[in-house]
């Protein structure tokens, strides 16, 4: 086992310094993501974020007349002195928001089809990336649970790569006891084959608070088509046991309903928390999912259910 | 030990073993194979799948079947086989008696025979037996008991006997020895062939070896093959091919030597079937046959295999009687003389001297002659004439020749009527010609022959012309009369020759025609296979061994125990009489192995009870190790296979697969592609050279000077195109050692000082590009550097590379260009062939000297074209171009027409290579349109 261990998290690296490559450039293809201007009206601010009006922040936004009332403080007197009227100097209303990204490195995710040159978590590496560059270029901070605290800098991808490779901890699938500040946003990148249960609990722990957040299932084609034949033994990678199928093409079908009724159950648990859930295949471009995650993310939270991407 | 096979085991009962692989089997279908092992992410969901109803996918059979293979090999090497196993002896302490046949038939495998007796007696001498070793040849020698060790030098010394042995004759020694040592194991080392007697001595031995262990050693070796009853027939000499048992030796080729042992012929046999004896032909000339005294089985080395003929198997006595009496006045004009010298390279030639023609009759017919001449006897008498007639019913021939005194007789021993009288052609009062002689019947051994057109003849008896006559005939005259007719009687053949002998009546006896007849009747007579002339009172004379036949078949002096034989003896040859030539050198005898009646039949052990093997051919091995490793290389088979069918295979590609890819389709690049590329590559230089005129230049390796080459040649190009209707395509440099020069009109050939003198295939490739009517341009580009007046002998480093060169071609004469040589004349009129430089000389080929009365002919031309130019003014340097049109080098000289000049002897050359001597057939063009008239 140490040496599988070791084996995963060789390819783990290798799939880290590939995707901060891959995010850059996918990054860069993408406009800045502002999100919805509504949900965070009153969030406590951990970090600044223009919004086109006047409020409170740093930067100036406007100099306007003193209305009678207000604290004589707020007269900018620099400004006054110019002229007769008094002004009252008006900075732009900054607020920040913090965004939680979860790319699963579990054992799971290194399975790829032999055909393609992506496995799964390098395509979740290359999202998180991407994602994390595009929103702190938007003014938001971004971090991962457990691992980078949330934070704007422009560097941040560097961070993520940099702790994830010296991350010492057991790679889980879901981001265990971890429950996000109110009103932050979670996008949880994994391919979810773990039992409903522990979805459902993730789901629960993660909404606690009234975080809004996105389900993204990243999946090879092999775990949707079943592509097998003959006497086949299937080991689950991350030790949860083996199961022998004879005869696996007679497994197809019965395999293709237990994905679909997987997918229903996930999706009508996101659809109560009103989360979106998004499908996505590895052999499809990356830049589709990161698009979809724009839109939903982008988009009024009303409008956030799921759709395939 | 398995019949018919060399294979024993050692521990034969493991074998059993085998009984349990249909369990094995059973055992093995229902175990499925391992299954591929996938790490699929999603497998939990899989746990939620009810499994299906399955049944377990069964090993493939292939795989059972290999399994199986693997398991019996196993099974088998551990029961201990071994190939060619010794012959079973038991183990005892007990005196061994091997009996050997060393007859003939023992000869031609005599190694392996002794090999195996070796064998049985060293496994005797380890188990420290005595042994009694008997060859049946020797009866009479009493048998002793020797330690093995002694009798194991003994057999060495042994060698096979060149006669056939009668075992029979060993029997009481046999059952004296066996009385003696009660006790004693038999081993019979046979040769399986039966020549007689064979049934008593099994039935004998049977009886004295009641109770003891036999083993009977016989087969597994190529049979002995054997000649018997050379015949002398009539188209070819025949022999009887004999095998000593029903398969093996299928074909052979039987040879024929003559005394001094130079071959004279082969003739190829093959047994069909299970047949033991087939026939050998031989068709030789008659003279040749005569003179074979060996036939032998090339191959075989046994006395048996050889048959010696004599004098008797060699020519056909013919006893010629002739009826005149005066003939002795004049022998050489005398009938019997061209009868004797027409017989004599094929046939053994018997006068009768001096003695009344009914009386020879009856001497001939007394030796048995199978054919006689009558030449022009006119009646046979009395009692002669009875068994004349008797003696051709029996198979006799009997020719007859026509003369005054058959024409006068009165005779019926003719094939057709005769009518009275001769006729006589061209004679003074005829009124026809001498009739030549215009055909062979085609059905008559004349038939096929040659019509000789130099036979005339003059005199003839005629026949009555009835119903028989054209069938009777054998050869007839331009008008139809008969000249040789001939008729069957009984067994044998009568035939008339309507001329004489001699010639008085037709110039017959002189035409090699006559000799070529004689040849064909003598072939039709009978073999005469004894010889009677042995008069009685001879028979009992003796004649010594002149040389004698060794078991093996060789001759060798003769041996002591050899002793004379009757003149007349016609027996078996025997240990008294070995097989060989008795006799003075003029008249030897020859006594073979086996008579003519003779068959090898074969030898029937089945009234003894005892062990039969078969001679071993090769020492015994043990197979166990090959068997093991054949079962290790199936195990590893089976490894593979179930790698394989676990998917590793595939496991193994996905890892390494572009570079197995990569590996796969260089190994495959490197077998196929060099053949089509190397062939696309010669057709396209054929197809480039060939689909314009190009004119090549050697590429030298000295790349300023290939520069030049090109260059000065593409400049030429220009100027012909500019000047001539020769559009030449781009000139192509040439490698004479790879590329074919065959399609160029003319090679330029710049010689670099101190260059590598090409090998001598490459010489061999110019050289006969030269003979087949290319030429050479040699250019030694040095000419500035001769001195001057220096003449035609320089010294120059170009010059000396050049001969290099040329030392090993065959170069023809050649001179300076004549000044009325056709070059300068091929399209302007030049006086000298000047390059970069103007001193040198440009040498052709030497035409053939001018006669006087060509005197006035302005050009000369030889025939075909110079094959070799050789000029040192540097052609190419003058003619290279610059692509902007500029010349590249300067010129020596300072004349500027200069460069026009080397331009235009370029272009006479090219012309000149390309029409040959048409020019100088020009200077006839005046005369010709003169003779036309206009």
């Amino acid at each position: 086992m140490m040496a599988a261990d070791k084996r995963i998290l060789r390819e783990e690296r290798a799939a880290v310094a590939h995707a901060s490559g891959a995010a850059l450039s996918l990054a860069a293809t993408l406009p800045r993501l502002l999100l919805d201007a509504r949900r965070v009206a009153a969030t406590v601010i951990h970090g600044v974020h223009g919004r086109r009006r006047a409020g409170p922040g740093e930067s100036f936004w406007q100099y306007r007349r003193f209305v009678s009332g207000e604290p004589a403080g707020k007269v900018d007197w620099r400004r006054s002195a110019r002229d007769d009227n008094l002004y009252v100097r008006e900075q732009e209303w900054e607020a920040a928001h913090t965004i939680w990204i979860w790319p699963d490195r579990s054992r799971s995710m290194v399975f790829s089809s032999p055909n393609l040159p992506h496995s799964k978590l390098d395509r979740a590496l290359v999202i998180s990336f991407a994602l994390a560059q595009v929103l702190v270029e938007g003014g938001e901070r971004v971090g991962v649970p457990g691992l980078v605290r949330p934070s704007g800098s422009r560097n941040v991808m560097d961070k993520m790569a940099q702790s994830m490779a010296h991350d010492p901890a057991e790679r889980t699938s879901l981001p265990t006891s971890f429950a996000p500040a109110p009103h932050s946003e979670v996008v949880v990148l994994s391919d979810l084959w773990s039992p409903l249960s522990e979805v459902k609990q993730l789901l629960t722990q993660l909404s606690s608070n009234g975080t809004h957040g996105h389900i993204v299932q990243i999946v090879d084609p092999a775990e949707e088509t079943f592509p097998y034949s003959g006497r086949v033994e299937f080991v689950e990678p991350e030790g949860a046991g083996t199961i022998t199928a004879g005869r696996a093409e007679n497994w197809k079908a019965d395999y293709e309903a237990r994905i679909a009724r997987h997918r229903a159950e996930i999706r009508a648990e996101t659809d109560k928390l009103g989360w979106s859930f998004i499908i996505h295949r590895t052999d499809r471009p990356a830049s589709e999912l990161l698009l979809a995650l724009h839109a939903h993310m982008g988009a009024p939270r009303d409008t956030g259910s799921g759709r395939a991407a | 030990m398995i019949p018919f096979l060399p294979l024993g085991f050692s521990a034969p009962l493991v074998l059993l073993g085998l009984l349990s692989l249909p369990a094995l089997w059973w055992l093995l279908r229902l175990i499925p194979p391992r299954p591929r092992t996938i790490f699929f992410p999603p497998t939990r969901l899989l746990f939620d799948i009810a499994p299906k109803e399955e049944t377990p996918s069964r090993t493939p059979w292939w795989l059972t079947l290999l399994r199986l293979t693997l398991a019996a090999l196993v099974i088998f090497a551990a029961a201990g086989p071994l190939w060619n196993p010794p012959v079973a002896t038991s183990t005892g302490r007990t005196p061994l008696l091997i009996l050997l046949d060393d007859g003939f038939p023992a000869a031609s495998t005599w190694e392996t025979r002794l090999r195996t007796a070796d064998d049985v007696m060293a496994r005797a001498e380890a188990d420290g037996r005595g042994i009694a070793l008997m060859p049946l040849s020797e009866p009479v020698r009493d048998i002793s008991m020797q330690p093995a060790s002694a009798a194991r030098v003994r057999a060495q010394q042994l060698k096979p006997k060149p006669h056939a042995v009668e075992r029979a004759e060993a029997l009481p020694t046999i059952t004296r020895f066996l009385r003696a040592s009660p006790d004693a194991e038999i081993v019979w080392l046979s040769d399986g062939v039966d020549l007689g007697k064979s049934k008593d001595f099994v039935a004998g031995l049977a009886e004295a070896a009641q109770g003891r262990r036999v083993a009977i050693v016989d087969g597994g070796l190529t049979p002995p093959r054997a000649l018997a009853g050379a015949e002398n027939k009539a188209g070819a000499l025949t022999v009887k091919v004999l095998r000593g048992a029903d398969a093996g030796g299928i074909s052979g080729i039987v040879r024929a030597l003559d005394l001094k042992g130079l071959p004279l012929g082969d003739a190829p046999f093959t047994f069909s079937g299970s047949n033991r004896e087939t026939d050998a032909e031989l068709t030789l000339p008659v003279e040749i046959r005569n003179d074979v005294a060996r036939l032998e089985i090339a191959g075989e080395r046994s006395a048996g295999a050889v048959a010696l003929l004599d004098k008797r198997w060699r020519r056909r006595s013919v006893g010629v009687i002739t009826g005149a009496t005066a003939d002795t006045a004049q022998p050489l004009l005398a009938s019997t003389y061209y009868l004797g010298r027409a017989l004599g390279p094929f046939a053994d030639v018997r006068m009768a001297d001096r003695t009344s023609p009914s009386v020879a009759v009856g001497q001939f017919i007394d030796q048995r002659v199978p054919m006689m001449i009558l030449a022009d006897v006119g009646n046979v008498a009395g009692d002669a004439r009875e068994r004349l007639a008797r003696w051709i019913d029996e198979g006799g021939v009997l020719v007859r020749f026509a003369g005054p005194r058959l024409a006068a007789s009165d005779d019926d021993l003719v094939p057709v009527k005769l009518r009275r009288g001769g006729r006589t052609l061209g004679g003074s009062l005829s009124w026809d010609q001498p009739q030549a002689l215009t055909t062979f019947a085609a059905d008559s051994p004349f038939g096929g022959m040659a019509v000789p057109n130099d036979v005339t003849v003059s005199r003839q008896v005629l026949a009555e012309p009835d119903a028989t006559l054209t069938e009777r005939t054998w050869a007839t005259l331009a008008d139809g009369t008969p000249l040789v007719t001939a008729q069957r009687r009984g067994k044998g053949t009568l035939v008339l020759f309507h001329v004489t002998a001699d010639t008085r009546w037709s110039d017959l006896p002189l035409s090699g025609a006559f000799v070529e007849m004689l040849k064909r009747v003598v072939s039709i007579a009978g073999t005469s296979s004894v010889e009677s002339d042995v008069k009685a009172g001879e028979a009992r004379e003796t004649v010594a061994p002149a040389r004698v036949l060794d078991g093996f078949g060789a001759f060798v002096p003769p041996t002591a125990t050899a002793r004379p034989v009757p003149a007349g003896f016609s027996e078996r040859a025997n240990a008294d009489h070995p097989p060989g030539f008795y006799g003075p050198p003029e008249g030897l005898l020859a006594v073979n192995t086996l008579l003519p009646a003779d068959r090898l039949t074969a030898l029937d052990t089945s009234a003894l009870t005892a062990t039969r093997e078969g001679y071993r051919v090769s020492e015994p091995q043990d197979l166990r190790g090959p068997i093991l490793m054949a079962a290790m290389l199936l195990l590893l088979l089976d490894a593979l296979i179930v790698f394989w069918l676990a998917g590793g295979i595939r496991r193994l590609m996905r890892r390494q697969r572009p570079a197995v890819a990569a590996l796969a389709l260089l190994a495959l690049g490197a077998a196929l592609m060099p053949c089509p590329q190397a062939f696309a590559q010669a057709d396209d230089f054929a197809q480039k050279a060939t689909l314009q005129t190009r004119l090549g230049y050697i590429i030298t390796g000295d790349a300023e000077v290939d520069n030049i080459s090109r260059a000065g040649l593409t400049g030429l190009n220009l100027f012909l195109a500019q000047r001539t209707a020769l559009e030449s395509g781009e000139p192509v440099g040439l490698d004479p050692s790879r590329d074919e020069l065959a399609f160029f009109p003319l090679i330029y050939w710049p010689i670099v000082p101190g260059a590598a003198v090409p090998s001598q295939q490459t010489l061999q490739k110019i050289d006969t590009y030269m003979k087949q009517g290319g030429t050479v341009l040699f250019d030694t580009r040095d000419a500035v550097e001769t001195l001057p007046g220096g003449g035609t002998n320089t010294r120059s480093s170009g010059m000396v590379a050049l001969r290099n060169i040329l030392a090993s071609l065959d170069i023809p004469e050649l001179e300076p260009l004549p000044r009325d040589h056709v070059l300068t004349k091929t399209f302007y009129l030049l006086k000298d062939f000047p390059g970069r430089f103007n001193s040198g000389q440009l040498w052709v080929e030497a035409l053939p000297a001018n006669d006087n009365e060509d005197e006035a002919r302005p050009a000369r031309g030889g025939d075909g074209v110079s094959s070799i130019l050789i000029t040192s003014n540097d052609l190419a340097g003058a003619w290279a171009m610059r692509p902007d049109g500029q010349p590249m080098l300067p010129l020596v000289a300072a004349e500027p027409r200069q460069r026009e000049f080397a331009f235009r002897a370029g272009v006479n050359i090219v012309i000149y290579t390309l029409t040959g001597n048409y020019k100088a057939d020009q200077v006839h063009v005046p005369a010709l349109l003169e003779r036309l008239g206009q």
